[in-house]
């Protein structure tokens, strides 16, 4: 069978755009700045010593706006995009979206508490409020998946079509609960879900980042350690064990991973659709399903795709800026499409 | 932690000399709410803006000015490429890890209440006019406004003691579709009851309402505000969306008039003035229009 | 080796197996027939762990089934579903590979045992396509190449169970994998096989276990076991058995 890359030369052009999708990043934005100013700043951030005479503009810019913002898109695209790995294992399903085990809409919902509950408390304190929505978003999105995972499991084995079924439940539960809020809400807090909704890398700062980084480098390094157990895994449940594999423990890492990654992705950066399920896809196509390969490349995939996407929100409408969400799904629906009608490989 | 602190030091070393050479007022003005961009533009620097939000619509010529998006949802870079000296917005602005970022690049960040009443305004307007170096003027503007607000109140009381205050409903809608009915503490609400209405919602905030209702309360006359559509449009097509508006008096009666949307958002704006007047003519018709 | 003592598997309330003793040799075939809902993928389910028995254990190798490690089992036990749902586009040595997932011999070592088990169910010509473009006999012969390698290449103290390996599969296949698990057992594994076809059971197997009703209707070489009155009886069916021409082995022929 044809496939068109080979492992090693995916890897190298992925790391190439990668790198090239942190460049941009940090080189592209409304202010324009030299060229060789963003190259010095760069330098200097971390950690070069050269002269920084006249710089002050493009360290200011690169560093306190543009970097951690790279980052943040990094870190989003790379879990979001390994969560879909995860979950189209767990659920032996191309089509599978991190969203299927709830996590999404419980973080919908935990963030619309926290809007909306926020401002009938007299408004969120300016300090505390986007450290407490990104909690409540964070929890919201793990107790969803929790209460998933337990409902799905009978008799110490976890039934994955049941957990489907609980999935889209509770997605439905949380949505009309988010959009119970959505009525209490008054103009003001309304617009402000809605785009929470919509998702956004605006805003990051160094502080909020760790716990993202963090979760994601977690994530990251433990889920290639299983790939081989997922590729079992994909031949029936069964089939796996009797291969060896502890085909229960790794239901519940995938989960959990999936749970921990996307959630704490949310709460950073609000709702960002179609990574999770359209980046997996896209390196099947040029690799095929073998994990060992598609997790590792996934995470570089999905991280260049966010960072790309993101380019054309913050350039597209500048000095205003487009909510990343939209711009992911203009993206990532018309190629879903395209899958579905071409039919499986 | 180090980094920027130094840059902090750095970015206010820069700023002091720039204001020091430019004079004392900012000159490069970014607006991040509606009606604080018309008071700026009342007090003669329109021309000092640079850029504004979504909702600064009023005068014309600020529609021309680049967008810096809606006022929630500010990007910070895209604040900064537009090189100002100052930023002002209602305490609606955010988010507030950008309105940090934008301080940490040494452009103030001026922040105003975006309450509907008139201490608030004294407050905008004085603030306003220590922001351009002309306070004296500020102050004038807010006397005016005041005494039209005066003439307004006294116009009203005397009218209301021969003439019943009409029923009336405010409906917020989108080129027609999904009315919200505005209710207490809203800046509807502060208009219709200037404008020497009733407003016969009694819940807090905009809620939507099921049309029965609408038609069970039976408003005499009946106000909109459309966000997509003006005139005869946004009218017929308010109609259309629920036609079983047409069984309430006011539309039986032809009594539906128009307001801006921007006079409901971000605090009194100096147009307000006007348009109570024409509200309160709409709203007693039998009563000529100078008394 | 894989043995049982008295088992017995319910569901609710139903007795789908009982009193089943038998054990599985090293360098044996042993086949196993029934008519349907005799209780044949119930008692292979209960061998491999699937199911846990209401009654009675499963050994194997001198240790209670259920107390053997994933990987440790894995290395001595293989099973063979009837059917499988693989969709994703893996090739076929790469679905042959996943048979290597419990040991750890490396990936020389591991090549050569997915070329030689490929070789062995005859699917090396199908090497390099998709496991997605093929028909459901070559998906069938793939998944035996992976078990095959899972145990490559059979000694005594490793078992296979089959769950009727050949029923997607033309005449000639039928036989070259029959074949090729004949002489797996010859090497020294222990071979349990699910079978509807009696006369390829009669050739290939020792040892034929026939099931009624969940319960052994006998257990011995086929030519004790494939008698016509046992047949009709547990069947339905009337036969005359004759001895094969050439080989000697029962050959069932319907009346």
């Amino acid at each position: 069978m044809n496939r068109l890359v080979k492992p090693r030369a995916l890897f190298i052009g992925l790391s190439v755009l990668c790198l090239l999708a942190t460049w941009l990043s940090l080189a592209l934005g409304p202010v324009s700045l030299p060229l060789l100013d963003t190259v010095r700043a760069t330098l200097r951030l971390v950690g070069v010593p050269i002269p920084g005479e006249g710089l002050e503009q493009a360290e200011l810019i690169v560093g306190q706006i543009r970097m951690p913002r790279t980052l943040l898109g990094l870190a989003v695209g790379g879990v979001l995009a390994l969560s879909g790995v995860a979950m189209q294992g767990l659920f032996r399903n191309p089509l599978a979206d991190p969203g299927l085990v709830g996590v999404s809409s419980g973080a919908a919902l935990g963030a619309a508490i926290a809007i909306v509950g926020g401002s009938a408390f007299g408004g969120l304190p300016d300090a505390f409020g986007p450290y407490l929505l990104s909690l409540c978003a964070f929890l919201g999105g793990l107790g969803v998946t929790a209460l998933v995972y337990r409902l799905g499991r009978r008799n110490g084995q976890t039934h994955v079509a049941v957990m489907l079924l609980a999935g889209i439940a509770l997605t439905a539960l949380a949505g009309s609960a988010v959009g119970l809020f959505t009525y209490l809400a008054d103009d003001a807090t309304l617009r402000t879900l809605t785009f929470w909704n919509l998702g956004s890398l605006n805003g990051a700062s160094y502080a909020r980042l760790w716990p993202l980084l963090m979760v994601t480098a977690g994530v990251a390094l433990w889920l290639p350690r299983r790939a081989e157990a997922l590729n079992a895994l994909l031949l029936g449940e069964s089939e796996a064990s009797h291969l060896g594999v502890n085909v229960e423990g790794l239901k519940r890492e995938l989960v959990f991973c999936t749970a921990l990654g996307v959630g704490a992705a949310v709460a950073a950066s609000g709702m960002i659709g179609f990574i999770g399920l359209v980046v997996p896809h896209l390196v099947r196509l040029l690799a095929g399903p073998d994990h060992r390969v598609l997790l590792p490349a996934s995470v570089l995939a999905g991280a260049s795709l966010l960072l790309f996407a993101d380019l054309i929100a913050r350039l597209v409408l500048a000095p205003a800026e487009l909510p990343i969400g939209i711009v992911t799904a203009f993206l990532g629906a018309p190629f879903f499409l395209y899958l579905l009608l071409r039919g499986r490989h | 932690m180090r980094l920027s602190t130094r840059l902090v030091a750095l970015c206010a070393g820069l700023m002091i000399s720039h204001v020091s050479v430019s004079g004392e007022s900012p000159q490069r003005w970014v607006s991040a709410g509606g009606a604080l961009s018309e008071w700026v533009s009342e007090l003669g620097a329109t021309s000092r803006l640079v850029g504004v939000d979504t909702t600064s619509q009023h005068p014309e010529s600020l529609k021309s000015l680049p967008s810096i998006g809606y006022q929630r949802q500010l990007s910070a870079e895209g604040i900064l490429s537009l090189k100002p000296d100052l930023l002002i917005g209602t305490d609606e602005m955010g988010p507030p890890p950008v309105l940090a970022q934008i301080r940490g690049a040494g452009v103030p960040v001026e922040m105003f209440s975006a309450e509907a009443d008139l201490a608030s305004l004294e407050a905008t307007l004085a603030h306003l006019g220590r922001l351009l170096g002309d306070e004296a003027q500020a102050t004038r503007l807010f006397q005016d406004y005041q005494q039209q607000l005066q003439v307004q109140q006294q116009r009203v009381k005397q009218i209301q003691t021969t003439h019943k205050a009409p029923g009336v409903l405010l409906l917020l809608g989108h080129a027609g579709g999904k009315p919200l009915i505005a209710g207490k503490d809203t800046a509807a609400d502060w208009l219709l009851t200037h404008a020497g209405g009733h407003n016969l919602a009694t819940h807090t905030g905009y809620k939507p309402f099921s049309v029965e209702a609408l038609a069970g309360l039976n408003p005499q006359v009946l106000v909109f505000a459309d966000r997509s559509l003006t005139g005869e449009a946004a009218r017929k097509a308010l109609i259309k969306e629920s036609p079983i508006l047409s069984v309430i008096r006011a539309v039986k009666e032809g009594r539906v008039y128009e307001v801006d949307p921007t006079l409901l958002v971000g605090g009194l704006g100096p147009r307000l003035p006007a348009s109570l007047k024409q509200l309160t003519t709409d709203f007693y018709p039998a009563v000529s229009a100078d008394q | 080796m894989l043995r049982t003592d008295h088992l017995q598997v319910r569901r609710g309330q139903n007795l789908v197996l009982a009193d089943i003793t038998l054990d599985i040799r090293p360098g044996e075939v042993l086949g196993v027939l029934g008519p349907n809902g005799a209780g044949k993928s119930t008692l292979l389910a209960a061998l491999c762990a699937e199911l846990e028995p209401s009654e009675g254990h499963v050994w194997l190798d001198q240790q209670d089934l259920s107390l053997w490690s994933g990987p440790e089992r894995a290395r001595r036990l293989a099973v063979l579903p009837q059917t499988s749902t693989l969709d994703f586009a893996f090739r076929v040595e790469e679905v042959v590979g996943m048979g290597r997932l419990p040991h750890h011999t490396g990936h020389a070592r591991d090549a050569e045992i997915v070329h030689a088990a490929l070789q062995a169910a005859d699917v090396e010509h199908l090497a390099g396509r998709s496991y997605l473009a093929l028909s459901g006999g070559e998906r069938q012969r793939v998944h035996l190449a992976r078990v095959l390698a899972q145990l490559w290449p059979g000694q005594s103290g490793q078992t296979l169970l089959l769950d009727e390996p050949t029923s997607m599969l033309d005449p000639l296949h039928q036989h070259t994998t029959l074949k090729a698990i004949r002489a797996f057992a010859d090497r020294g594994a222990a071979v349990l096989i699910i079978l509807h076809d009696l006369n390829l059971a009669a050739r290939y197997c020792d040892r034929l276990l026939l099931l009624e009703d969940g319960r052994v209707r006998a257990l011995d070489s086929p030519q004790e076991v494939l008698q016509p009155e046992v047949l009709k009886a547990v069947f339905g069916l009337d036969v005359l058995v004759q001895p094969h021409p050439e080989l000697g082995h029962p050959l069932i022929i319907a009346r």
